[in-house]
């Protein structure tokens, strides 16, 4: 197989046209083309640990403060998925435990795993490489929805008038993990994982 | 220039190269709802869908109708204590704006009304342009371009499962049915994905390749 780059080619990643002088413009949508994405590893990284701060910010912290004639209660992810399991809505906290908490943190761990299985040169087949890639781009902004459940509980409640429903410092902190971690994702550029493997070729 | 984009016409109509592994192939040449895959990753390397053009276009204008369905009409009837109330997709981001919900308010609307309608406002002028076999200008691809940048970003389908699990840590407290907005919206999802998957972007990209 001869790739593209070896033979000077840049592949716009946006509209999918070649061209022959790398680095310039796309005539075609406007997009800047290069060989390959540039730092692409080192920008997967940096929002990578910003990310890993933002979720444990989002995990400390209450994402929603419940005001009633009682006192107000500050409640964090785990403890809405808590109330839920105490509810008897068993499938709902299932739902929203695996969006809030195995989605971020089994994404965190696999592109940490691809970027270090790329830089150590570790003997994994390309193909599944890809397919994790592509699996957590999938998944990752599914765990929006503990952001919009509060957000949808504040507006809800507002009509109510005995409770108030006010988001927490923690949903901010969640919602910019979920988003910063969806960028890294999105520096990941594929044909890197092609160089570095040594299968196929 | 013209010399250049003669140069780069000639390039693409003879080779592609794979946007996943990066090999480079001569081009093949496909019909309509043909597609190729790439042999050295089995990504897919073109996919000229069945009547991508006129099948965006229906599909993005259903989905026009339905949004304007799902922002303006009440999303919820609540009723609580003889108390009956509705509240609307914009209700509920003005409520969230003026109870100084302000990031919340903000990042909503965006992900879940401005996203989806620029979706739906660029597949729908974008597509009748293909359609009609006219070419795209700079501002056309530029939006284009946004538009596919946005599509993860979009997430009517999330803030529908969103709202189903507040419904039911709310259920004891009010009695809530989902209004016509909700049944628009809940379409509307489908009608947008289902547009996105006859959308066909090479077909689209090819068409502004041959009319520049």
């Amino acid at each position: 197989m001869i790739s593209a780059r070896e033979n000077n080619l840049a592949l716009c990643r946006i509209c999918h046209s070649l061209t022959d002088i790398p680095g310039e413009k796309c005539l075609v949508c406007g997009g800047v083309v290069h060989l390959r994405d540039p730092h692409s590893l080192q920008k997967v990284m940096a929002f990578w640990v910003a990310g890993v701060i933002a979720f444990i910010f989002g995990n400390v912290f209450p994402i929603m403060i419940t005001e009633s004639l009682s006192g107000s209660t500050h409640s964090t992810i785990i403890g809405g998925v808590v109330t839920l399991v105490h509810h008897g809505s068993y499938f709902i906290a299932l739902v929203v435990f695996v969006a809030s908490i195995v989605v971020p943190v089994i994404k965190f761990i696999v592109i940490f795993f691809l970027v270090v299985s790329i830089k150590g040169n570790w003997n994994i087949s390309n193909h599944q490489r890809h397919r994790v890639h592509h699996a957590i781009e999938l998944i990752g902004r599914w765990s929006m929805i503990d952001v919009f459940v509060v957000a949808a509980l504040a507006a809800l409640v507002q009509l109510g008038g005995i409770i108030v429903i006010k988001p927490g410092v923690g949903i901010s902190a969640f919602a910019l993990s979920v988003a910063l971690t969806m960028i890294s994702a999105m520096h990941y550029d594929s044909r890197v994982i092609w160089d570095a493997g040594n299968d196929e070729h | 220039m013209e010399a250049r984009k003669q140069v780069l016409t000639e390039l693409n109509q003879t080779y592609i190269a794979c946007h996943v592994c990066d090999a480079l192939w001569r081009r093949p040449q496909l019909g309509e709802a043909e597609r190729a895959v790439c042999t050295c990753c089995g990504a897919t390397l073109l996919n000229y869908k069945w009547r991508s053009a006129q099948r965006t276009v229906a599909l993005t204008m259903a989905g026009l109708i339905l949004f304007m369905v799902a922002v303006t009409m009440p999303f919820l009837h609540l009723e609580r204590a003889g108390l009956f109330n509705q509240i609307s997709m914009i209700d509920a981001i003005g409520i969230l704006w003026l109870n100084e919900m302000y990031t919340l308010s903000v990042a909503s609307a965006f992900l879940v009304l401005v996203f989806p309608l620029l979706q739906l406002l660029v597949f729908f002028a974008v597509g009748l342009l293909h359609l009609l076999r006219y070419p795209l200008t700079y501002f056309h691809t530029l939006t284009l371009r946004l538009t596919y940048m946005i599509e993860p970003w979009s997430m009517a389908e999330i803030f529908m499962v969103g709202v189903i699990v507040s419904l039911v840590k709310i259920g004891k407290l009010a009695s809530i049915t989902p209004g016509p907005a909700f049944w628009a919206m809940a379409s509307l999802i489908v009608v947008l994905m289902m547009a996105t998957s006859v959308h066909s972007r090479d077909a689209l990209w090819e068409h502004v390749r041959s009319t520049k």
